[in-house]
């Protein structure tokens, strides 16, 4: 550079172009010096605030460093890390969660051992349990032990019933709930609870299983869920709904969390995460103890406790890599950890931040040290994701009375067995027919690919060049140039993905295997094909998809009809009723689910009130969330189809009513012989399509029957494998199970176009 | 179509007041959220205005967060995706309507198949593809993945609609010395304004509403588009439910007013008939 700056410093022009380059160069350096490290987190607001203040600080005492920190739920940081770093080699620097994402970042090999950056000292100053190890290595420092549950009271409430303690055993906790459970008003229907929690999900049922001498996995992570401890266990939950009546017949988080905070319940079971938020309620006067002691067997309840921390990207190296490092050493320092401790009550890994006065004196932190002496880890196994799925149905078939407690605990036995197995399938593939059947799938990929490029050749390329038999070749090109940006975008994008998935559905891909799967053949479709899941779902998947399509082409089209009309008022009647498409499908399906509640929702009231039905259990049930999960995606496809309709109405001319009124033909005759021929062209694109989306429709199902309850029994296809293989890593089984949904989705759409003469046109 | 008597005006009410019911209630209970203190996502009260009603979530949503950003993100992101897919469905969908080339049977369906493999499993290869093509972290890449989601439906409905107006009226055009295009553009295009109107909506609430792929693209909050920007509100079991449901309220605001512009095109009183009669 100085060089070729001197042979040519007589040109001014050259030296300015040098001065430019020169000038770029610095501010490049300047630009270059300032590092952004990523880190991403999940956080909830509370905790974020912080965080945001803490790397601010941070950035002010190392002004070459920027942090920038990216929220997202918790499932979704972990699969988003997972695609970012396990197969893109990208992702952030740091990932922050709970402990029990360790066993499946180190099995996929996207974590980096962190016992080599920090002294034997250093980690002297953690309490152990703040440090995950795994398999000899440690992976995470944590900053705070979290996520453990215990019993949240309101002191008012309590006071009004004339009690002053928390209750200290299991059958005080009854006692005491019984005397909390109120119906203040005297209509028969309860106002206030004694006690309200998320008991339907495993998670919380984990202390009472505990209380029993129960626990989910044995040493060597076999699952041991079928014992005396869950019978029990089961018992003691069911019987305080049952029996005592202490706690609402239907409960879920939210509903558990809007009650208590707004003063109708008397006691909350819920974890570290949420008490700020009770502290806060002006109809709570917070209190906080332990699970009371089981008096049975004398055990205190054990809540799982998970220490929250910060892992680190394999890929980092040099100074990057202590850059990051110097981060992470900041973030779980004792500053930042008292900084969470003394706003949030969290509880700090570093035993010098414990013993500060603030932190030691501060009841909510005094107690919840107590719950975590008596809870045990979260295991962090893999095999932990596969229990929970297992636990799930099982619990809540017993709660909704489809099992006795015998048969839940041996349920849950068997699927936990299953699903462990499933989670670390595919390690033992025979070499020789890997190999063989590896060729074949190539092979056939390629004469696949050929024959496609040969179809393309012949449909788009030769009428561009050569034009179409018949038509002049202006035409054809004409007609070509006109799809093809349409096409090329649309297939641009979906090409990858297909074929992506094509090869994965050969393969052996799941959780051990991510890294180095291989073609094992057509043994996963195999899997599928043999599975009496497969086609149990696949019934259920196509009576939701018929009636939903049925009833949104039913009401979308007579509502059209109503509306092709001069009509005062119409402008506003229409948007209205477009309302459901118009608002965000993520928080209606969510509120109908509410709707849907037995004892407050609204339609039980509307249907109590105005035609004297009973109280239908809508989301215990499981035929009846299933139907709920229709009636609210009825409501939401209903608008596109009116739409589609008044579009299409419009394309029929007024003359051919009224000559048909003039032949004498009825009002029906009209319908049938001329709106519904003509309304078909635009209408048969819109139904296919309908029955494509509502057949793939995953979210509606999801976010009303939270993901599937009760016991997994309200799945359609697309999610019951989103739960079964997705979630649980097994890539190469759930790509063959789309497939086969792919292939039926297929096969129906020829036969019903075919039959519709979709294609043809109407003219 | 009979002039319509009293009591039929009275039953067409009566049915769509109905329907409106129906079709506002949940709506209405999402406003409630929206305005009651406190962060509850249930209630035992059928009021739809609480007694402590208050603006505040959305007031917060301003002061507190980038809002206006991802406002005005999303609005960029939507209008190239719903110009995009105007343009290019209205011009597919007429090719495939009028022209007989070998692929046409082949395109239309695998137009269709595209929309058959569940979305859940495509996330992962997309988001290698868009890795490897420097894509994230940009709107294109946002862009790219809408338009082609939205486009499969969009040309449908375009070529339904074009096959309904008779072959005539071009060849009348052609006839006036009228080029291809120009028939197509003058002629035509116009008169399919109904399908073009639900192209438009159809193309912009795919993107307007989408987050999961939005999610794996972007990473700054400030480029964030307004339905990831409002996930941020929820939390696995710590959800603002008062920020998530003013927020879903707002989103809804431009897809309501895209609505009430468009649909007046969509009832656009044409005058097909006098020419097919």
């Amino acid at each position: 550079m100085i060089r070729y700056f001197r042979k040519r410093r007589k040109s001014l022009s050259h030296f300015l172009l040098q001065l430019i380059i020169g000038l770029l160069l610095v501010s490049g350096l300047l630009g270059a010096e300032k590092t952004t490290l990523h880190l991403w987190h999940p956080m909830p607001a509370p905790s974020r605030a912080v965080l945001n203040e803490l790397v601010a600080e941070y950035e002010r005492m190392n002004p070459d460093i920027s942090v920038h920190l990216l929220y997202k739920e918790n499932e979704e940081v972990r699969m988003a890390y997972m695609s970012a770093t396990g197969f893109t080699e990208g992702g952030p620097d740091l990932l922050y969660g709970p402990s029990d994402f360790t066993g499946a970042l180190v099995e996929m090999n996207i974590v980096k051992p962190l016992e080599d950056f920090f002294t034997e000292d250093e980690l002297s100053e953690f309490d152990p349990k703040g440090l995950t190890w795994y398999q000899g290595h440690l992976y995470q420092i944590g900053d705070e032990l979290g996520n453990h549950l215990a019993l949240v009271y309101n002191k008012r409430l309590f006071a009004e019933v004339g009690l002053d303690r928390p209750p200290e055993s299991m059958q005080e906790l009854i006692e005491y709930g019984k005397k909390l459970t109120l119906d203040k008003d005297g209509d028969g229907v309860v106002d206030q609870y004694g006690l309200v929690w998320n008991f339907t999900e495993p998670f919380f049922f984990m202390p009472f299983y505990a209380s029993y001498g129960g626990w989910v996995m044995d040493e060597d992570q076999n699952p041991t869920l079928n014992n005396d401890a869950a019978v029990k266990a089961f018992e003691f939950v069911r019987d305080m709904r049952d029996v005592h009546g202490i706690i609402p017949i239907e409960c879920d988080y939210d509903i558990a969390d809007s009650k208590f905070n707004t003063g109708a319940a008397g006691m909350l079971i819920n974890g570290a995460w949420s008490w700020a938020k009770y502290m806060e309620s002006p109809h709570v006067d917070f209190g906080l103890a332990v699970l009371p002691i089981n008096n049975e067997t004398g055990l205190f309840p054990a809540p799982m406790i998970a220490t929250k921390g910060y892992y680190m990207n394999p890929y980092l190296e040099g100074e990057r890599e202590q850059q990051v490092v110097e981060l992470m050493k900041f973030l779980t320092g004792a500053d930042a950890q008292f900084q969470y401790a003394s706003r949030l009550a969290t509880i700090p890994t570093r035993l010098e931040v414990r013993e500060r006065p603030q932190i030691a004196e501060d009841p909510v932190i005094m107690t919840s040290i107590e719950q975590v002496s008596r809870g045990r880890a979260m295991p962090i196994s893999p095999q932990m994701r596969a229990i929970w799925d297992a636990m799930r149905p099982a619990y809540q078939n017993v709660l909704g009375g489809s099992m006795t407690p015998e048969e839940g605990a041996v349920y849950q036995q068997e699927i936990a067995v299953q699903k462990v197995a499933e989670l670390f399938e595919g390690q033992d593939v025979d070499q020789d027919a890997v190999n063989i059947s590896a060729i074949i799938v190539y092979l056939a990929g390629l004469l696949l690919a050929i024959w496609a490029l040969y179809k393309l050749f012949v449909a788009f390329i030769l009428p561009l060049v050569r034009g179409i038999p018949g038509v002049q070749v202006q035409e054809s090109r004409f007609g070509v140039l006109m799809v093809a940006p349409a096409a090329i975008f649309i297939f641009g994008v979906v090409v990858y993905p297909f074929f992506y998935n094509l090869v994965i559905s050969f393969s052996n891909m799941g959780l051990t295997t991510v890294n180095d799967w291989r073609i094992i053949g057509l043994s996963q479709y195999g899997k599928v094909l043999t599975d009496s899941q497969f086609y149990h779902f696949f019934l259920r998947t196509v009576i939701w998809t018929v009636v939903n399509v049925v009833l949104h082409v039913i009401f979308g089209v007579m509502l059209a009809l109503l509306l092709n009309r001069p009509l005062p008022g119409k402008g506003i009647i229409r948007v209205l009723l477009i309302l459901p498409w118009a608002v965000p499908s993520y928080i209606t399906a969510l509120t109908w689910r509410g709707m849907f509640n037995i004892d407050y929702g609204a339609v039980n009231i509307i249907l109590n009130k105005f035609f004297g039905v009973e109280p239908i259990s809508w989301l215990i049930d499981p035929t009846n969330a299933f139907i709920a999960t229709i009636i609210t995606n009825v409501w939401l496809g209903i608008p596109f189809m009116m739409i589609i309709a008044l579009g299409g109405l419009q394309s029929i001319p007024q003359e051919l009513y009224e000559a048909a009124s003039i032949d004498g033909a009825t009002a029906w005759q009209q319908f049938k012989k001329i709106t519904l021929p003509l309304l078909k062209p635009v209408m048969i694109p819109a139904i296919t399509l309908g029955i494509v989306w509502t057949f793939n429709n995953i979210n509606v199902v999801w976010l009303v029957s939270n993901g599937g309850q009760p016991g997994d029994q309200t799945h359609i296809l697309v999610s019951f494998v989103y739960r079964a293989a997705f979630n649980l890593y097994r890539y190469g089984y759930a790509a063959a199970f789309s497939f086969m949904i792919f292939i039926m989705l297929a096969l129906f759409s020829v036969k019903f176009m075919q039959k519709n003469k979709a294609t043809e046109t109407a003219y | 179509m009979k002039k319509t008597s009293k009591l039929q005006y009275f039953m067409i009410y009566a049915a769509l007041f109905m329907a409106v019911a129906w079709s506002i209630y949940p709506i209405l209970r999402v406003i409630t959220i929206s305005i009651r203190p406190g962060d509850n996502l249930l209630t035992e009260s059928l009021s739809i205005i609480p007694e402590d009603w208050t603006f505040d979530n959305y007031i917060k949503l301003f002061t507190d967060h980038p809002f206006g950003t991802w406002i005005w993100n999303s609005i960029l992101v939507t209008a190239t995706v719903m110009l995009t897919g105007v343009t290019l469905a209205s011009t597919a969908g007429y090719a495939l309507s009028r022209f007989r080339f070998p692929g046409r049977e082949a395109s239309l369906f695998s137009l269709l198949v595209t929309q058959m493999f569940p979305a859940t499993m495509l996330l992962l290869p997309l988001f290698i593809m868009l890795s490897s093509l420097h894509l994230i972290n940009t709107y294109l890449g946002l862009i790219v993945i809408y338009s082609s989601t939205a486009l499969p439906f969009c040309v449908w409905s375009m070529k339904g609609y074009y096959d309904t107006i008779p072959y005539s009226l071009e060849e009348a055009a052609r006839i006036d010395g009228a080029s291809r295009f120009m028939a197509f553009y003058k002629i035509i295009l116009p008169l399919a304004s109904p399908a073009l109107v639900i192209t438009a909506l159809f193309s912009f609430m795919s993107a307007w509403t989408e987050y999961i792929v939005a999610a794996q693209v972007l990473w700054y909050e400030d480029m964030f588009t307004l339905p990831i920007g409002l996930k941020s509100f929820q939390a696995n079991m710590t959800t603002e439910w008062g920020l998530y449901a003013a927020g879903a309220m707002i989103v809804s605001i431009p897809a309501i007013a895209l609505f009430l512009f468009l649909t007046k095109y969509l009832i656009g009183g044409l005058t097909l008939g006098s020419v097919k009669g």
